[in-house]
């Protein structure tokens, strides 16, 4: 759009012909006092109080839904509009409670800034005012509706960003409401973002309610590490605590938005079952200890179990959501020591069957798609950030279209959704594939195939499409042929010049790539380590019960004869059975480090509060244990030279030999698709205890058909696998999807 | 040579002398001012800033809402305050100290609670001899002087109260 040129309070700006005055005027940075307005939500323009003198205009204009014109004079600070601001100002206080010495949004308030700058400093108002009554909207949000000044930004946001009208206005004028529209309250997975939209103390967190006063707290900047995005965020602490978390704008990451499993999750940081003592097992009998004789202990214990040249009957394993820096110090300690056996992909039953696959889209460049596919996925839950990229790209014209093992409630419009059964998820794609090889140049494994049309059509998406994406999901992670469905993915993406985006692998899992903390030549991965029954072990993080494929497996390698080395944030009785030393480390907010995201950005972060008690950072940890391992290399001063050394190291890609096949095998039992809720991803989230008590962290269910359940002998109301069943048409045959809060009995 | 003689005069004729015995003369018969504390007491300002009290409404319910404004508002940072949802889902203080020994009876946290809920007495004669800890006036100690006083604090604002 071309530039044109205004006046504003006398002084000659630059502005593009179209945009609205307030964005000329935020660029400018003239104050113009708003509250509906809200730079990612669309204009509403009822609240009045952006006002301004616009030269020509018989009255004063709304900056927010006034475009610009060449030649326009807009005065912000005459004298009609400062009768204007201060009448409008009044009548918006009308009905407010000016309950600000309890109200929890004190101290941050627009309103209170606004009519402190802009209005009145006396009221002459004496009529009663309006009280509405509360309804409990859910276990995040507190809602003081008498507080509300009906500027609608909840309501855009559910419609606009949550995609979920859950927020509406109802009724007219004086008893105009702005409620949820269902009894069940307000469900999205991005609704605390609703607290923060909110201009005034009508919506609150509830976790947070009365908590502390906001000038009370000091805000860090951090990277929230549960999910493949790392949202911006500040943590706000008080007396060394994190005690509420709130977004950060990032346009390239988050934009202005968090999920609420980002923004609540700080809660399990002061949970009792934190570990924060050092502790040794002596005869049996936990005794807790200095660090000095804790890690003398551990350095012992690797000794004795270890002699001089079976280094490779050490290995380690870490949990996806440590930090950069403390994956590349634990493959470096193991590697100095001379073992290869290192490896952070716990939940993969057969990792010879693993995924690899490029991303080589930029989540900014999500928004812009025209044809999306994702395969095996349920985006909204399991990478909210990216979901909601992909609505807006749908949004703007993209279609989607999903191939799943059932229906999952999308925000956006689908084009089509193919539900088929995992089995078939190779075969699909291999129709993909013929069909737009046009068979000239087939490969071999395509030569049975015969495209359905549902693959033709996408195939057919996939071609015309100028940006397309081929996104691969985590469901996928324990298809049996996985490697077949990457692989048939990144060929379709070459021939149809399509990206790709590989979501199977949560949290900081690119770190853990980054810092090559997977098995090296020779060295064992982690199903192997288990079966192997190593002579010791190092965990990072790690509680078996939850975080193993197999934990029945590996509880077994843990158990006797074996030296277990466990670095935990939290405890549990699983973790305390089976190891010889605990080791409390900070956990989120509590150290530095970085975490790298989908599109390769390492974002580093400092830490808002000490570690508790006696934990410490895991990875000044690890450089103490490596000094008394008595191993060369670990002279760091602060936690940016691991980074540097991290990102820096030169790291070959092994190219992936592995054939593509394309047959099911002949006979085949039940495929169990096994996906943790997302608000048990990761041990912090598993003791936030806000995020239990909504809708989504409830879910705890076993879903499948009828077919299947009569061939498993369950029925609606028992459990499979401890989690209770739920019999639907939706989901495709021969499988069965879970999404559970607890770790599930007897995987195989 | 002149002002040498006059000075012999002057030291002569005992005048400075005669000038003290002069007041001291005058005050012997005068009316005396001396306050026999503490059984006598100067009147006091309704806005002598003295000791701390936090104050109740008739029903017995503590003012205090814990908006921490007189904590934010102190200059001294002698004020603490937790805050907590109350059972009953209001705002309600879990710890209130002022540290008397920080404190500079500025009177900033009486004119910042929107509740007049904490107050500062006409008591000044109060004394800390068990430990530094006797400093610290806690919410039971600061609602106990409330409660004994209540009389004396609402007197006072209400006769400070034309003037606000
Ligand atoms: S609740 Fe808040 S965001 Fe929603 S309409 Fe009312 S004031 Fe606006
Ligand atoms: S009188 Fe002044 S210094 Fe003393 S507690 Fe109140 S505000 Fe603080
Ligand atoms: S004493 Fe008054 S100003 Fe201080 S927290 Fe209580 S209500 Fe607020
Ligand atoms: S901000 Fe312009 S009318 Fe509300």
């Amino acid at each position: 759009m071309a530039d044109i040129e205004i006046e504003i309070d006398g002084n000659v700006v630059t502005a593009q012909a179209g945009e609205m005055l307030i964005s000329v005027t935020d660029r400018e940075g003239i104050s113009v006092p708003r509250f509906c307005y809200h730079k990612k939500l669309s204009v509403a323009a009822s609240c009045r109080m952006c006002l301004v003198d616009v030269e020509g205009a018989p009255k004063p204009q709304t900056a927010c839904s006034t475009p610009v014109n060449e030649g326009m004079k807009v005065h912000t600070q005459n004298a009609k509009v400062k009768a204007s601001q201060k009448a409008v100002m009044e009548f918006l206080l009308v009905n407010h409670p000016l309950d600000c010495p309890i109200c929890d949004q004190g101290g941050e308030c627009e309103l209170q800034d606004v009519a402190m700058t802009y209005g009145s400093d006396m009221s002459y108002f004496s009529e009663g005012k309006r009280v509405v009554v509360d309804n409990d909207i859910g276990p995040l949000i507190h809602t003081d509706m008498t507080r509300c000044i009906h500027c609608t930004r909840c309501v855009r946001f559910g419609n606009e960003i949550g995609g979920i009208a859950e927020m509406g206005g109802t009724g007219r004028g004086e008893d105009l409401k702005i409620e949820p529209f269902l009894q069940e309250g307000i469900t999205s997975e991005l609704s605390g973002n609703m607290i923060d939209v909110c201009p005034v103390g009508a919506l609150t967190s509830k976790p947070f309610r009365y908590a502390l006063r906001t000038w009370q707290m000091n805000a860090t900047p951090s990277i929230a590490r549960h999910d493949l995005v790392g949202s911006n965020v500040f943590a706000q602490t008080y007396k060394g605590k994190v005690r509420r978390v709130v977004a950060k704008d990032n346009d390239n990451v988050n934009e202005t938005w968090i999920s609420d499993r980002d923004r609540f999750s700080y809660e399990g940081l002061s949970h009792e079952n934190r570990l924060l003592k050092p502790q040794i097992k002596l005869n049996g009998k936990w005794k807790e200890v200095q660090w000095n004789e804790a890690l003398e202990f551990t350095v012992r214990g690797l000794a004795n179990q270890v002699s001089d040249n079976q280094a490779n009957e050490i290995g380690a394993l870490a949990s996806n959501t440590a930090t950069l820096e403390e994956f590349y110090l634990l493959q470096k300690i193991l590697r100095e020591m001379g073992s290869e056996n290192i490896d952070h992909r716990l939940d993969i039953k057969d990792l010879e069957n693993s995924i690899t696959l490029d991303s080589n889209i930029k989540l900014t460049e999500l928004e812009s798609i025209d044809y999306g596919l994702i395969i095996g996925s349920n985006p909204r839950l399991e990478q909210p950030m990216i979901n909601h990229r992909l609505r807006k790209a749908v949004l703007a014209g993209a279609d989607i279209d999903v191939v799943n093992v059932m229906p999952f409630d999308f925000n956006y419009r689908i084009n089509s959704e193919n539900i088929i059964s995992p089995y078939q998820t190779a075969t699909i794609l291999a129709e993909i594939s013929k069909s737009v090889l046009k068979s000239v140049h087939a490969k071999n494994y395509l030569s049975n195939v015969s495209a359905r049309d549902s693959a033709q059509s996408i195939a057919n998406r996939l071609l015309t499409a100028d940006n397309s994406v081929i996104i691969l999901g985590e469901h996928i992670i324990n298809n049996p042929q996985a490697i077949s469905i990457a692989k048939l993915i990144s060929e379709i993406a070459q021939q149809t010049n399509s990206a790709t985006l590989n979501i199977s692998a949560t949290s900081n899992s690119i770190a853990a790539e980054m810092a090559n903390f997977v098995p090296g030549q020779g060295g064992l991965d982690a199903n192997a380590m288990l079966a192997a029954k190593l002579k010791a072990y190092i965990l990072l993080d790690i509680y078996p019960e939850y975080d193993f494929h197999n934990s029945v497996k590996a509880l077994e390698a843990f158990g006797n004869n074996t030296f277990v080395v466990s670095m935990n944030s939290f405890k549990d009785k699983v973790i305390s059975q089976c190891s010889d030393v605990m080791l409390p480390i900070a956990s989120f907010y509590e150290t530095s480090g970085s975490h790298v995201n989908i599109d390769g950005k390492v974002q580093s972060f400092a830490a808002a509060v000490s570690a508790p008690s006696e934990s410490k950072p895991a990875w000044k940890v690890l450089k103490v244990l490596a000094d008394l391992l008595k191993l060369q290399g670990f002279h760091y001063e602060d936690s940016t030279q691991i980074t540097s050394e991290a990102v820096n190291q030169n790291r070959q890609k092994a190219t992936d030999e592995r054939p593509v096949s394309v047959i099911a095998e002949a006979k085949r039992g039940i495929d169990v698709i096994y996906q943790k809720s997302p608000y048990a991803t990761d041990v912090l989230l598993r003791h936030a205890s806000a995020l239990h008590a909504t809708k989504i962290g409830q879910v705890h269910l076993a879903s499948m058909n009828k077919s299947t359940a009569e061939k498993l002998q369950v029925e609606r109301g028992k459990k499979y696998l401890g989690v209770p069943v739920m019999v639907t048409e939706s989901v495709a045959n021969d499988c069965v999807f879970i999404n559970a809060r607890h770790p599930i009995g007897g995987k195989s | 040579m002149i002002d040498k003689f006059g000075k012999l005069i002057e030291d002569f004729s005992l005048s400075e002398l005669r000038g003290g015995m002069q007041i001291t003369a005058k005050e012997f018969v005068n009316k005396k001012i001396t306050v026999q504390f503490p059984e006598e007491r100067t009147p006091i300002s309704p806005r002598f800033r003295g000791l701390h009290a936090l104050r109740r409404y008739p029903n017995g319910e503590e003012r205090c809402i814990a908006c921490k404004l007189c904590e934010a508002v102190c200059p001294a940072n002698a004020i603490t305050i937790e805050s907590h949802r109350r059972e009953d889902g209001s705002r309600r203080t879990v710890q209130y100290d002022i540290d008397l020994f920080k404190c500079i009876f500025c009177g900033f946290c009486e004119e910042a609670c929107p509740v007049d809920a904490i107050v500062e007495t006409k008591i000044f004669d109060y004394a800390f001899l068990d430990s530094r800890k006797g400093s610290v006036m806690t919410k039971e100690r600061l609602l106990e002087v409330g409660d004994n006083n209540e009389k004396a604090i609402n007197e006072a604002k209400a006769q400070d109260a034309k003037y606000r």
